[in-house]
C-alpha cells in the first residue's frame, strides 16, 4: 500500500490526486483479478494498472494544472556520457565519501541527497526514485516506467553513477573535504 | 590482479565488469550464485570496488529514509470501503 502511494505521488505530484490514482488502480485490479494467472506477479501487475490509470486519467483531465506532459517522469534521459565519470572517479572520493568516521557522513542528509536526485535527467530521476526510496523492484520499477526491465538496470546504474558524481561537487562546493583533510582530490 | 585457477573460486572479474553489475547486486536483482559470487570475490580483492559499493550501500539507505512516503489514513480507509462495496 505505501509503495503503491508513494509511486501514485511520484506520477501526480498531489496527494488528492494520488489517491484518487491508487483508488482507481485498485477498483481496476480487483475487477481483473480473475485474469491473473499467478497470483506472484500480483505486485507488478498492480503497479502496471496503476501506471495506466495515471496515463489514460492523463488524458482525460488535460486540463489539470499539476504536469501538462509525463515525458520528463518516463522518457527524459538526458545528455552526456556516464562512462566518463566512472574513470574520473578517484579512489580517495571513494575513500572519503565511504569512511564512516569522515563527517560527510552526517552531512549529507536527506535534503541534500533529495536535492541531488532533483537534478538528474527525468528518467533516471523517476527510476532511482521508484527503485531506492519507493522500494520497487526492478520488474515493478519497468511495469511503472512501461520499459524493460533491462532498461531500468542500465537507468539504475548510470543514474546512481550521477547521482554519485552531483553529491561529490555538493561536497566539494560546501568545502567538506578541506574539513574532512581530503583536499585536492580531483573529480 | 592475480589468476584463480582453482575449482570452486569463483571467476575472476575486472573493475569494469564490477561497476556494470554492482547497482543490480546491491539492489538484490542478481540472482543467480555464481554471479553473486564473482562480484563479492572482487569486492573482496579490490579496495576501490569495496569502496565504492560501501558508499552506494550508505547511500541506498540514506535514499529511503529521505524520501519514502507513508500512505495516509484516509487512504487505507477510502481503499477498505472500496474493497467492501465491490
Amino acid at each position: 500500500m505505501d509503495a503503491l502511494y508513494s509511486v501514485a505521488m511520484r506520477l501526480t505530484r498531489n496527494r488528492a490526486d494520488a489517491e484518487d490514482l491508487v483508488a482507481e488502480a485498485v477498483t481496476r485490479a480487483w475487477a481483473a483479478l480473475d485474469r491473473l494467472g499467478n497470483l506472484t506477479l500480483f505486485r507488478p501487475w498492480v503497479f502496471r494498472i496503476l501506471r495506466n490509470a495515471f496515463i489514460s486519467g492523463r488524458r482525460s483531465k488535460a486540463a489539470r494544472p499539476v504536469e501538462s506532459s509525463y515525458d520528463h517522469v518516463f522518457n527524459d534521459e538526458g545528455s552526456g556520457d556516464v562512462a566518463s565519470l566512472l574513470v574520473e572517479e578517484s579512489d580517495a572520493f571513494l575513500d572519503w565519501w565511504s569512511n564512516p568516521e569522515r563527517r560527510v557522513s552526517n552531512d549529507l542528509l536527506g535534503e541534500q541527497i533529495m536535492a541531488a536526485i532533483d537534478e538528474l535527467p527525468g528518467a533516471f530521476r523517476t527510476t532511482v526514485l521508484l527503485v531506492n526510496v519507493d522500494g520497487l523492484t526492478y520488474d515493478e520499477a519497468a511495469e511503472v516506467l512501461g520499459v524493460p526491465c533491462g532498461t531500468v538496470r542500465s537507468r539504475m546504474k548510470r543514474g546512481r553513477t550521477l547521482l554519485q558524481k552531483a553529491l561529490w561537487q555538493q561536497a566539494r562546493d560546501a568545502g567538506i573535504p578541506d574539513r574532512t583533510g581530503a583536499s585536492g582530490v580531483e573529480s | 590482479m592475480s589468476e584463480h585457477g582453482n575449482s570452486g573460486t569463483p571467476e575472476e572479474i575486472g573493475c569494469l565488469e564490477s561497476i556494470e553489475t554492482l547497482y543490480a547486486y546491491l539492489d538484490g536483482e542478481i540472482r543467480d550464485p555464481a554471479d553473486i559470487a564473482k562480484i563479492e570475490h572482487h569486492l573482496g580483492h579490490c579496495r576501490s570496488c569495496f569502496s565504492r559499493a560501501e558508499l552506494e550501500r550508505r547511500l541506498a539507505v540514506r535514499l529511503r529514509a529521505a524520501g519514502s512516503q507513508q500512505a495516509p489514513d484516509s487512504l487505507q480507509e477510502r481503499l477498505k470501503d472500496l474493497l467492501r462495496r465491490l
